[in-house]
C-alpha cells in the first residue's frame, strides 16, 4: 500500500531514523476489530446502572427533593442528592465543578443534575429517576451576554464573584481584564483606513462521538476504583477527591480508551456521583450519558459578542487594533474571555488595546474546546484584516506577511514570541498549488490564519527494558489522537530500537507518576520530553552495564545506534545487555518527570474556495488547504489528521453548528439530527501541509499540533463567502437560512 | 416483563438469546452476546456508530428492537476479518491512519464494507454519500475516504 | 535583580508603572518583593499565573532562577482543549 509522502515545506534540520515515519499505531488493531474498550464497554461483576434527575428550569431554587417513591421502586439500590456531597467553600478551585455535577441549592441551567439513582438495570434506573419528586421555585433567568451585562440584571449564579477584582458582591461578570500596548488613539490617527465591526457567535459543542461514561466501584474499605473516559485521569482523581472531600489515596482511576474529547473531557461530570452511588449500594455503578444529556449539560464552547476596530496605512501597515470581547462562560466563572483576548498574537500591532469580559448566564457551564476561545477571536480579527486587504487592493497573504510576528515580537500580554514559524506557514500557502490556481468560476476564495499558545505542564514517563530487549513506554497521558505512537517513535529514536519492539502504555494513577491532562496540545511535547529524558537516563545505565559486562571503565563506552560501542570490541546491543541484566545489576528501568517549559506556539494558515447557492444560501466547499507549523512531525499521518480534523470542526462551527434555546433557556436541538455536524458528503478532501520550524525547547523540535487547526476555518470561510457573494457575515453560523437572509438584505440595501 | 426468544446468525454463528421487547438490538448484541464493537453514540440513528449489516443491508442497531432480529443474518465489525487475515478495509484504515480516537471506526468499517460489497469501484462522491450516515469528529473524513479508496483497489486485486 | 513586565490589570497597584527592576534570585522572590512594594499585587501573580522567563513560558514557575539579564512577564493562566 502506498502512503502519501510528507509534504514538508521547510528543510528538515536533522534526519531521523524513526521520528517522521508513519508506522501503524500500536492501539490500532483493537480499534479496527471492535476489541478496544471505551468506558461504556466495561462491565463489572454485580454492576448497577446509574441515571440522573435533571432540572428542567434554567434557574430555580430547589425547595425540596423527595426520593422516597424512587427508593421503593424495583431494583433501586441507592439515591443521592446534593446533601450527600462534601460542602466546599466557593473559593475552592473545584467548587464550580463540584456544584455543576450535582446542584445544591439552585438549578443553574436547564439540564443541571439535582439527584441520581442506581438500580439493577438501566431501565429501572431511568424509571426511578423519573420518580424522584423535586419541588422548584423558578427564579429569573439570564440567558445571553446582553442580558447578563444589562443594568439591573438578575444574578445568574449567586456564588460568582468577578475574578481578580477583589469584589465581594455577586456579579454576572466572571472576569474583566484589560491589556495591550502603545496608544491606540494615536494608532487610529496614523491610519489611513479604519474598519470597525461587531461579531456574534453562539454556543457550539465539542461533539465527541463517545458520550461521557464511567464505572465506579467503592469497596467496604472506603476506597474507590474508577474506570473513566477522560483527557486526564489524574485530574479525574483530583476533582473527584475534591467533590467528595476524600484524600487522593482513596481513589484509583484507570483510563479507558477515550472516544474523542477536544477539551470537553478535561473536566468531570459523572465520577463522584458514581462513587457515592457505589458506596451507598456497595456494588459497582456504571453511568453512561445519553447524547441528549451530553448536549444539554456538557461542553459547550462559549457564545461571544466581539467588537473590533482596526486601522492601517495605505501601504498595508496595521497601526492599531482595539477590541472588546465578551465571552459567556455559562453557569460558572471561567477564563474564556481572557484566553480569547490573549490569542490575538499573530501581528505586530504596535498599538493594541484588548478588553476581555467573561459573563455568567443560566446556560450549561462551558468547557474547553480545542484552542479555547481563539476561533471566536480570530473570526473578528481575521475578517477585519481581510477587509483591509480588500479595500487596499492587497493580496490577503501579503498583508499578513507584512505584519506577521516573528521571534521576539510581543504577544498580547507583552511576553516576546519564542522561535515561531508564522511567516513560513504563510509562505507555504502562498506557494501552494491551491493558492496559485485560478479561483473556480462563480466561486470565492478566502484565507485566514490561526494561532495557539500550546502549553507544557507536568508529565511523567517510565521506560522498562524487557528481558529480550524489547521496551515498554509507560505514560499517564490519555491518547486522544495517536500520541501513543508518537511516544513509541521518540523512544525508538532515542534507544535505537525498532518502533514495533516498543509497546506504549497509558497507565492508571497508581502505576505511573503524576501527569497533567492531555490538553493544550501538550502530550507529544511535554510527555514526549519525559519519555526522551527517561530513555536518556536508561542509555546511561545501559552504558554502565556494558562497562560492567566487558570489564571496562564506563568512560570508554559510547552509545551508537542502539548499541554500546567500546573500541576494539564487538558492540553490545540492547538485547545482549538485557540478557545479562540480572548479572549486571538487575532490571533496566528509568523514570523521568518534569514541568515542561518552552511549549512552542503553532500557527496555521488556511485557504478555501467556496460556491454559494444564492437561491438556498447553501455554501459548498470546493477546495480546502490547511498549512500548520508542527515544529517537527513525529508521526506525520497523525499530524495531518489533527490538521484535517481541526479544520472540519471549524467548518462545522462556521457553517451549521449552533445551540438553539427556547425563551425559557431550554436547548431545542439536543440531538445529532438537529445539532448538525459535518458529514463526509458535506466536504472535499482537506489538503494538509505540514510546516516544520522546530521548537528549540524540545529535543525533537515538537510543537503541539492538536488545537491550532480549528482557529482559521471560521474566518477562512467567512472571507471566502464574502468573496463569492459580496456579503460580510459577522455572525455564526453562516447556515443557509442566515446566509440567504444576509444575501437578500444586501441585494435589497 | 415477558422476554422473547430470538434466534439469528451473527458473524456466521447461530445464536439465540432472550430479550425484552423494548431492548434495542444494539444492547442485545453488546450485553447478551458481548459484541462491543458497535457503540451507542446517539441512540437516535444519527451517528452511525452502531452500524451493522442485517441480511446484508446497513442498519443502525440502536433503531431495531432485538426481537426484530429473529431469523436474520447479522454482521458486526467483529465479523469482517477472515480468520487471522484482516479485511482490506481494516488493513487500509490501519495503514492510512484513518482513525484517531477509534470510537466511530467500527461503524465506518461496516458501512464501507456494505458499499464495497455492492460497488467495488466507487467514486469519491459515492464513498462520501455511502458514509454520510456515519459521524467522525476526529479525522475530518479525509483519511477515511482515502482508506476506502485504497481498500477498493485491494478488493479488486488491481495492481498497486 | 530582574526586569519585570506587568499587565494593564496589574498597573492599578503600581500607579501605572509597566516595567520594574525588582530584586530577587527566583520568580518567587520577585513576587514577594512586588507584594511588599504594592500590597495586593502578589495574589494576582501567584494564583495560577503563568510566567514567561526570557521568552520561555512555564506554569507555576515560582522557583525558577532569575538574574540581572532576566526578562520576566507575568501572564494569565493558559490551559487548552
Amino acid at each position: 500500500m502506498t502512503v502519501t509522502e510528507n509534504p514538508r515545506t521547510t528543510e528538515h534540520p536533522r534526519t531521523y531514523k524513526y521520528v517522521g515515519t508513519r508506522p501503524v499505531r500500536h492501539d490500532g488493531l483493537d480499534k479496527v476489530t471492535g476489541k478496544a474498550r471505551f468506558a461504556a464497554d466495561l462491565d463489572m461483576t454485580g454492576q448497577l446502572r446509574g441515571a440522573f434527575v435533571r432540572s428542567p428550569h434554567a434557574h430555580a431554587r430547589i425547595v425540596s427533593i423527595d426520593t422516597s417513591r424512587a427508593e421503593a421502586m424495583p431494583g433501586v439500590k441507592a439515591v443521592v442528592t446534593g446533601d450527600d456531597f462534601a460542602e466546599l467553600d466557593p473559593t475552592h478551585p473545584e467548587f464550580d465543578t463540584a456544584v455543576n455535577l450535582m446542584a445544591r441549592t439552585e438549578s443553574l441551567y436547564s439540564g443541571h443534575v439535582v439527584a441520581a439513582v442506581a438500580a439493577v438495570t438501566a431501565s429501572q434506573a431511568a424509571a426511578a429517576a423519573a420518580a424522584v419528586e423535586v419541588e422548584y421555585e423558578p427564579l429569573p433567568a439570564v440567558l445571553t451576554i446582553d442580558e447578563a451585562i444589562a443594568e439591573g440584571a438578575p444574578i445568574a449564579n449567586p456564588t460568582n464573584r468577578t475574578l481578580f477584582s477583589g469584589d465581594t458582591e455577586p456579579s454576572n461578570l466572571a472576569s474583566v481584564n484589560e491589556f495591550g500596548r502603545g496608544d491606540v488613539e494615536a494608532g487610529f490617527e496614523a491610519a489611513d483606513i479604519v474598519i470597525e465591526r461587531e461579531f456574534r457567535t453562539v454556543a457550539v459543542h465539542q461533539g465527541y462521538i463517545e458520550p461521557h461514561a464511567c464505572v465506579a466501584d467503592c469497596g467496604q474499605d472506603g476506597k474507590a476504583t474508577i474506570w473513566a473516559s477522560s483527557q486526564g485521569h489524574f485530574a479525574v482523581r483530583a476533582k473527584t477527591a475534591a467533590a467528595l472531600g476524600w484524600s487522593t489515596d482513596r481513589i484509583k482511576v484507570i483510563p479507558a480508551e477515550i472516544g474523542g474529547g477536544f477539551g470537553g473531557k478535561t473536566t468531570i461530570y459523572l465520577e463522584p456521583v458514581a462513587v457515592l452511588l457505589s458506596q451507598k449500594a456497595a456494588r459497582p455503578v456504571k453511568i453512561v450519558m445519553s447524547r441528549e444529556e451530553v448536549l444539554r449539560a456538557t461542553g459547550p464552547a462559549p457564545a461571544t459578542k466581539i467588537t473590533a476596530k482596526i486601522g492601517a496605512t495605505n501601504d498595508g501597515e496595521i497601526t492599531t487594533l482595539q477590541s472588546t470581547m465578551h465571552f459567556d462562560n455559562g453557569s460558572t466563572k471561567g477564563f474564556s474571555a481572557l484566553t480569547g483576548a490573549m490569542s490575538v498574537a499573530s501581528y505586530k500591532l504596535p498599538n493594541l488595546q484588548l478588553k476581555a469580559i467573561g459573563t455568567v448566564t443560566n446556560t450549561a457551564r462551558s468547557a474547553a474546546y480545542r484552542a479555547p476561545s481563539a476561533p471566536q477571536a480570530a473570526f473578528a480579527v481575521e475578517t477585519l484584516i481581510d477587509e483591509l486587504a480588500q479595500r487596499l487592493d492587497m493580496d490577503p497573504i501579503d498583508i499578513r506577511l507584512q505584519n506577521a510576528v516573528v521571534e521576539g515580537d510581543a504577544t498580547a500580554m507583552g511576553a516576546p514570541h519564542p522561535k515561531i514559524g508564522f511567516v513560513e506557514t504563510l509562505e507555504a500557502i502562498k506557494n501552494s498549488e491551491h493558492y496559485n490556481s485560478p479561483v473556480p468560476q462563480g466561486a470565492g476564495r478566502g484565507v485566514a490564519t490561526g494561532f495557539w499558545f500550546n502549553i507544557g505542564e507536568q508529565s511523567s514517563a517510565t521506560v522498562n527494558l524487557n528481558e529480550d530487549g524489547t521496551a515498554t513506554v509507560i505514560t499517564g497521558s490519555p491518547d486522544i489522537g495517536g500520541s501513543r505512537a508518537s511516544m513509541a517513535l521518540m523512544a525508538a529514536e532515542e534507544l535505537g530500537l525498532a518502533v514495533d519492539r516498543i509497546t506504549p502504555v497509558v497507565a492508571d494513577t497508581e502505576s505511573v507518576g503524576f501527569t497533567d491532562i492531555t490538553e493544550g496540545s501538550r502530550a507529544t511535547f511535554a510527555t514526549g520530553m519525559a519519555v526522551v529524558n527517561a530513555c536518556r537516563e536508561l542509555i546511561e545505565e545501559l552504558k554502565q552495564r556494558a562497562a560492567t559486562i566487558k570489564g571496562v571503565d564506563v568512560a570508554e563506552v559510547d552509545w551508537v545506534d542502539g548499541a554500546a560501542v567500546i573500541e576494539g570490541q564487538d558492540p553490545l546491543t540492547i538485547p545482549e545487555i538485557t540478557a545479562k541484566a540480572k548479572n549486571s545489576g538487575g532490571p533496566l528501568t528509568a523514570t523521568a518527570s518534569l514541568n515542561a517549559a518552552g511549549a512552542g506556539p503553532s500557527f496555521a494558515v488556511h485557504v478555501a474556495d467556496v460556491a454559494v447557492d444564492e437561491e438556498t444560501g447553501q455554501t459548498t466547499i470546493l477546495r480546502y488547504t490547511a498549512a500548520q507549523d508542527a515544529g517537527t512531525a513525529i508521526h506525520p499521518s497523525y499530524v495531518e489528521g489533527q490538521i484535517q480534523g481541526g479544520s472540519v470542526q471549524g467548518i462545522g462551527w462556521a457553517l451549521n453548528e449552533e445551540y438553539i434555546y427556547d425563551p425559557d433557556g431550554v436547548m431545542e436541538n439536543a440531538s445529532f439530527l438537529d445539532y448538525r455536524m459535518p458529514v463526509a458528503s458535506d466536504l472535499p478532501m482537506i489538503d494538509a501541509i505540514i510546516v516544520e520550524v522546530p521548537n528549540p525547547s524540545h529535543p525533537y523540535g515538537v510543537r503541539g499540533v492538536g488545537e491550532t487547526g480549528i482557529v482559521p476555518p471560521i474566518p477562512t470561510l467567512a472571507n471566502a463567502i464574502a468573496a463569492a457573494t459580496g456579503v460580510r457575515m459577522t455572525s455564526l453560523p453562516m447556515s443557509p437560512p442566515r446566509l440567504l437572509a444576509a444575501i437578500s438584505e444586501n441585494a435589497g440595501g | 416483563m415477558p422476554r422473547t426468544h430470538v434466534n439469528c446468525t451473527v458473524n456466521g454463528d447461530e445464536v439465540d438469546f432472550l430479550s425484552a421487547d423494548d431492548t434495542s438490538l444494539l444492547n442485545a448484541l453488546r450485553d447478551e452476546l458481548g459484541l462491543i464493537g458497535a457503540k451507542e453514540g446517539c441512540g437516535t440513528g444519527d451517528c452511525g456508530t452502531c452500524t451493522i449489516l442485517v441480511d446484508g443491508r446497513v442498519n443502525c442497531a440502536c433503531l431495531m428492537f432485538a426481537p426484530e432480529a429473529e431469523g436474520t443474518t447479522i454482521t458486526t465489525v467483529e465479523g469482517i476479518a477472515q480468520g487471522d487475515r484482516l479485511h482490506p478495509l481494516q488493513q487500509a484504515f490501519l495503514e492510512g491512519a484513518a482513525l484517531q480516537c477509534g470510537v466511530c471506526t467500527p461503524g465506518f468499517l461496516v458501512a464501507a464494507k456494505a458499499l464495497l460489497d455492492k460497488n467495488s469501484d466507487p467514486t469519491e462522491t459515492e464513498i462520501r454519500y455511502a458514509l454520510a450516515g456515519n459521524l467522525c469528529r476526529c479525522t475530518g473524513y479525509d483519511k477515511i475516504i482515502r482508506a476506502v479508496q485504497e481498500a477498493a483497489v485491494e478488493v479488486n486485486g488491481a495492481p498497486k | 535583580m530582574a526586569t519585570v513586565h506587568l499587565q494593564a490589570d496589574h498597573r492599578r497597584f503600581t500607579g501605572g508603572e509597566k516595567v520594574l527592576a525588582v530584586n530577587g534570585d527566583t520568580v518567587g522572590d520577585l513576587i514577594r518583593e512586588l507584594e511588599r512594594r504594592y500590597p495586593g499585587l502578589g495574589p494576582l501573580l501567584t494564583d495560577g499565573a503563568s510566567v514567561a522567563i526570557n521568552g520561555e513560558l512555564i506554569s507555576n514557575g515560582v522557583f525558577e532562577k532569575v538574574d540581572e539579564s532576566t526578562e520576566v512577564y507575568f501572564v494569565a493562566p493558559i490551559s487548552g482543549g
